[in-house]
């Protein structure tokens, strides 16, 4: 097959084509030659215009057989070709195009019109042009997308923080009106009319409670209250529900043994642990067994790991979990209470990790002993309440007693809160049940009574202006360690910023379960 | 239409009317980040609602907003991630749009699904070009002689753009140019 090309067919395809006679002087070039190597002429000898890389320009065209592999440079350095060398008509074509490379395509030197209209190069170069110019807007996306996402996030944590003070403030109005109804009751509680008028606003007032809960939900904050509680009766109370959550086919032995101790913790967040402890032995023991829940009081956290030697002393509740089902090897064990780890295909990696989060936010420590193949056991420790326990004693007084001094035989209350309606109604409401109780509306009055009298019990509210009530309960136990402190607000606290021991009661607070808790902590 | 169209128009409304015109468009139009996506073929109904609440917010016809965005189309190519293929495509006015098919081909190959026009030159002399443009798209008359107008621009010459015929699936272009002064 002969196939004859005119010049214009010829640069059509080969832009940048060049043919030399046998002495090696170029006698015609493609149109990207003069364009892109001006001073590149017809009659120049191959060797004062380019260099040829891959062979000796002497014995290349000796030894050229039909078609021959060409690479070329121009002398000034700017041009590489490249292509094959061809006999023809009594002289060689050199079959060349131009070397497209990034920074070629970059510069801008070359355009498509320097290439064959059959040129594969020219669909691969504009092919990765094109993707790279797509992953550069993918990145750009990408960044917009997390800017998108945390722009959202903040909206949200912003909304948050207004649905938190919003529930705040609305539960110490709710306080308020709750405090001074019962102080309404108490005083003309005999009259029904007064009667049934205070029972409408204290429902109402429960009814506006239940909706700061649900905007405090909402708002992702806890709403729990931390109290001194019975570990055994939690368990005991909830042992049914228990039952069920281990599992038909699994038998759950109950062994409480920590009598009337308490720890001051929150109810739901115990139960939640307890919980996540059994679906975890459930499913370490697809075909059944036994777990064993059993309680004892224990002095020092004997076993843990915990660093923290204060930790180590004192009196505990121990919650031993055992189960007879597969075990962890030693490398699941060791990141078992890793957040986001699970030994499960579809765990999520939070249930340990909560339990830990608990137990350290109440002061106590959770860790897991097992071998693969032989059960697991988890012991979780939370410190006993000491009020529970002991008696509170008061440390001798080194100055004199301001206002509202110790009353013999009475129990002595420093109560702190900012709303006056409040304060009137709470102090009201402590003397007449036979405290004796030092008020104050801010927290510089606070730190005065402090250091002039020991009180029993701190009841502060925590958010004030100045000072908030977790730092005088701090400075109180600093200088009083056996004070109890009930700290109470609209707001629930960081767990973090109260101290193991510390009971805490959400606003609007129930009268009836203020003065238990007082009276049990006293 | 490609997500890279949605960028350019995004861009466009940022430039002359402020980020917060293009947020409430989104907001309209129910569209986000996830819309723009270059590399992403979409409905044509989509880029079709981007452009006419665009229009409506530049205070343009349908037709003016896309020959203004034909026009930006070619600002916005040659200064973002496609520099480097403008430049490639051609050096002249009539190089550029000899090789728009070429450039097209490549286009197709990296965004399987994209239905491309095709631009052939039936006539080119000196500051006179004459060039089919076909598609499977109606409407883009206005587009295309913004394209057109934007080419003008990118290579220092000024001119018309008229439309001589009209035909089943083809429109043809007369672009009378010159060198700016």
């Amino acid at each position: 097959m002969l196939l004859t090309f005119s010049d214009e067919q010829v640069c059509a395809l080969l832009p940048a084509f060049l043919h030399i006679d046998q002495k090696l002087k170029i006698t015609a070039m493609g149109p990207g030659i003069p364009k892109h190597l001006p001073e590149v002429q017809i009659g120049m000898a191959l060797a004062d215009a380019f260099d040829i890389l891959n062979y000796d320009v002497t014995q290349f065209f000796k030894a050229v057989s039909d078609i021959k592999p060409l690479q070329l440079v121009s002398k000034c350095g700017k041009v590489n070709l490249f292509g094959a060398a061809l006999i023809h008509d009594g002289g060689y074509l050199l079959a060349v195009r131009f070397a497209m490379s990034d920074q070629m395509l970059a510069s801008g030197d070359l355009h498509l019109s320097d290439f064959g209209h059959a040129d594969p190069v020219i669909q691969s170069t504009l092919l990765i042009a094109l993707q790279r110019a797509m992953l550069d807007d993918a990145q750009a996306t990408a960044v917009e997308l997390a800017h998108e996402r945390k722009r959202g996030e903040e909206l949200l944590d912003r909304m948050s923080r207004i649905a938190g003070y919003m529930a705040h403030d609305f539960n110490n109005l709710l306080s308020i009106i709750k405090l001074n109804t019962d102080r309404l009751l108490r005083s003309f509680g005999s009259d029904d009319r007064i009667s049934n008028l205070a029972n409408i606003i204290q429902v109402t007032a429960a009814r506006g409670s239940d909706i700061t809960q649900s905007l405090m939900t909402i708002s992702q904050q806890r709403t729990d209250t931390l109290s001194p509680i019975g570990i055994d009766d939690i368990v005991r109370e909830n042992s049914a529900f228990l039952v069920s959550v281990a599992g038909a086919g699994i038998d759950l032995i109950f062994d409480l043994q920590a009598g009337d101790r308490k720890s001051v913790i929150s109810y739901n967040g115990f139960l939640n642990c307890i919980i996540n402890l059994l679906i975890n032995a459930r499913e370490a023991m697809p075909q059944g067994g036994r777990i064993n829940l059993s309680t004892s009081v224990s002095r020092g956290l004997v076993g843990s790991t915990s660093n923290d030697h204060a930790l180590h002393a004192g009196e505990f509740i121990a919650i031993r979990i055992a189960d007879n089902g597969t075990g962890l090897n030693e490398s699941l064990l060791s990141r078992a209470f890793e957040p986001l780890f699970s030994s499960k295909p579809n765990g999520s990696g939070l249930g340990l990790a909560s339990v830990r989060d608990f137990a350290v936010d109440m002061g106590g420590d959770v860790w897991l002993e097992s071998q693969a193949g032989e059960g697991a056991t988890v012991y979780l420790h939370l410190p006993v309440a000491e009020g529970a326990t002991s008696t509170a004693t008061i440390p001798e007084l080194t100055a004199a007693p301001e206002q509202h001094a110790q009353v013999p035989g009475k129990k002595s209350i420093l109560l702190v809160e900012d709303e006056p309606y409040a304060l009137e109604a709470l102090l009201e409401m402590l003397e007449g049940e036979g405290y004796a109780v030092t008020p104050c509306s801010t927290a510089d009055q606070a730190m005065r009574a402090l250091e002039q009298n020991a009180y029993h019990l701190l009841l502060s509210d925590i958010v004030m202006p100045g000072q908030n009530g977790t730092d005088i309960a701090r400075q109180a136990c600093a200088g009083q360690p056996s004070i109890k402190v009930i700290l109470m607000s609209g707001y629930v606290p960081d767990s973090a910023s109260l101290q193991p021991g510390w009971m805490f009661l959400r606003k609007p607070m129930d009268s009836g379960e203020l003065l238990t808790l007082i009276s049990n902590a006293v | 239409m490609y997500g890279m169209i949605h960028r350019a128009v995004r861009q466009m409304i940022h430039d002359q009317l402020g980020e917060e015109a293009w947020q409430a468009l989104e907001k309209k139009l129910d569209i986000g980040p996830t819309e723009l996506l270059t590399a992403m073929v979409y409905d044509d109904e989509l880029t079709f609602r981007i452009v006419g609440e665009a229009s409506a917010r530049l205070n343009l016809s349908v037709d003016e907003c896309l020959f203004a965005f034909g026009q930006y189309w070619i600002k916005y190519a040659e200064s973002g991630s496609l520099a480097s293929i403008m430049n490639f495509t051609g050096a002249t006015l009539a190089s550029f749009i000899d090789n728009l098919d070429r450039l097209h081909l490549a286009v197709g190959a990296a965004m399987p699904g994209a239905r491309l026009p095709n631009f052939t030159m039936l006539e080119h002399d000196t500051g006179r070009i004459v060039v089919e443009y076909r598609s499977e798209r109606t409407g883009m008359d206005q587009f295309v002689s913004g394209l057109f107008h934007g080419l003008m621009l990118k290579f220092h010459t000024k001119g018309s753009v008229t439309i001589l015929s009209r035909t089943d699936g083809a429109l043809v272009f007369e672009i009378l140019y010159q060198d700016e002064d």
